[in-house]
């Protein structure tokens, strides 16, 4: 384990150590797994009505900007840029030329040529290398913001009500998967509603400097500070991907059940002639959705067996206090939708039935 | 965090409570607070014999798995079945309702090292 002391700090390090948070090496930072209340509670209150607050500031984010910046980003990533309205925002991903994932990505759509990407702390210098490298070929600023930049996530169905007395706009106007530049506490930020909980909530993007202040008072507005292992229990309810998991540079969407961000009828974007020929020959593996219906957490790397013969292992597993034991599996094509399902726990086989996403009902804003 | 005095601690943070000769096993208060919220508890099966330093049960939290290792060598008479349906009590009660089995002892046993409340106190301090 690295020493704390080497890894990167966010602008909220104290506030986690006053808040009693138990500091683990992440994506190169110091986060939070837990504070004082423990995973399982602060999991029940972003589910349960009020608000959580995430630290989240490991993420990366990058300012793409320029005419060209359309047609480079049409190119680099797979939804289709050309769909976005101004202030609206999408999932998307980064491929490699064999149709891999570099990354998974939200894309914000600003104006004609600027937009704002948010991509994953462990991928950023990758992601950023390959974006200037891409970059060079078309008429585009990228920048790369993120260490300026201190990213909270407020979820759960109290989170308007914490978040709305630090802005002078309203916040209903801002609907599911929209953003607004806005001022928060007199500071310019970019406000979303999109999150990772399946709750309803914020993605709140502002400089360092506004951090302290701004988390101190949607804690006093009666938001609860969130760990690491809550934030991944409610991500996993919802069935989420998350890169180095459900998705890295070992699969293509046809594998990662990703093909509704991948938009074959755009024009050319790089991964797409591997995609094209990696659907046409089937996928190698295909991840589905299991629920434990005998004793056992089915956990990460643990092997899926269907009628007894090893198929694949499990990417994302838990403990859901709601749905049980339940887990995102790649399995083999042929074993997708049928055969007895089974996870091998500590040596047996522990009996699961294949299930639908998400495992847990999703309360966000449609 | 409590280290009641009528107890036996390891170095691996189990705690075994000698009545005659059967032994009560659990982890320490220390364990329960280091591994966090517990959500599963594996129980060994009644007449399992088991040796000193043995894993014999298995807790998970949210985030981990872990063994729990024999104190004292015997056999399996009584595990804590309560526990299945409240994993919550190894954590709110470490040493009460959150035990997890008892053995009777071997007659030629032996056991790993065990410390008194206070060694465990200095052992944790170090």
């Amino acid at each position: 384990m690295s020493e704390l002391s080497e890894l990167n700090k966010t602008p909220l390090f104290d506030a986690h150590i006053a808040l009693g948070g138990k500091m683990v090496p992440f994506a190169g930072f110091a986060m939070p797994v837990q504070y004082k209340l423990g995973a399982l509670k602060e999991y029940s209150a972003v589910r349960e009505g009020q608000a959580g607050i995430f630290d989240i500031t490991h993420m990366g984010q990058v300012r793409v900007s320029g005419t060209g910046a359309l047609a480079f980003l049409q190119y680099v990533s797979t939804n289709d840029v050309s769909k976005l309205a101004y202030g609206q925002v999408h999932y998307s991903a980064l491929l490699n030329e064999a149709g891999t994932f570099i990354d998974d990505i939200t894309t914000y759509k600003i104006a004609d040529d600027e937009y704002y990407l948010c991509i994953n702390a462990a991928n950023r210098v990758k992601d950023v290398a390959h974006l200037q490298t891409i970059a060079a070929d078309f008429d585009v600023c990228v920048s790369d913001e993120s260490d300026d930049t201190t990213l909270l996530a407020l979820q759960g169905a109290a989170a308007q009500a914490a978040l709305q007395p630090l802005l002078d706009s309203d916040l209903e106007s801002i609907a599911y998967y929209k953003f607004a530049q806005l001022k928060v506490n007199g500071v310019d930020a970019i406000v979303s509603r999109t999150g990772y909980s399946g709750e309803d909530g914020f993605e709140i993007y502002m400089p360092n400097s506004s951090a302290v202040e701004v988390w101190q008072q949607l804690l006093e507005n009666g938001a609860v500070p969130i760990g690491l292992a809550a934030r991944d229990m409610l991500r996993t309810e919802m069935g989420y991907a998350l890169y180095g998991h459900e998705i890295s540079d070992a699969v293509t969407p046809v594998e990662a059940k990703l093909m509704w961000i991948t938009k074959l009828d755009k024009g050319a974007f790089i991964g797409k002639d591997a995609v094209l020929k990696r659907r046409s020959a089937g996928a190698e593996k295909r991840l589905i959705a299991l629920k434990l219906t005998g004793r056992g957490i089915p956990r990460e790397h643990y092997n899926v067996f269907v009628d007894g013969q090893a198929s694949g292992e499990i990417t994302s597993g838990m403990f859901s206090p709601i749905a049980g034991g339940v887990a995102l599996a790649y399995v083999l094509p042929e074993h997708a939708e049928t055969g007895a399902l089974s996870v091998e726990i500590r040596g047996k086989q522990v009996a699961a039935e294949r299930t639908t996403l998400p495992f847990v009902r999703s309360n966000v804003r449609r | 965090m409590t280290i009641p005095a009528n107890l036996k601690y390891t170095k691996d943070h189990e705690w075994v409570r000698i009545d005659g000769d059967i032994a009560t096993f659990g982890i320490s208060d220390h364990a329960q607070e280091a591994l966090g919220d517990i959500v599963f508890v594996e129980l060994p099966d009644i007449g399992r014999e088991l040796d000193a330093g043995e894993a014999y049960a298995v807790v998970e939290s949210v985030k981990a798995v872990s063994d729990v290792y024999t104190p004292v060598a015997g056999e399996v008479v009584e595990v804590n079945d309560g526990l299945e349906a409240e994993p919550e009590h190894v954590n709110t009660d470490a040493y009460g309702a959150g035990w997890i089995a008892k053995v009777k002892i071997s007659a030629d046993t032996a056991s790993v090292e065990l410390m008194t409340d206070d060694e465990y106190t200095t052992f944790l301090e170090e």
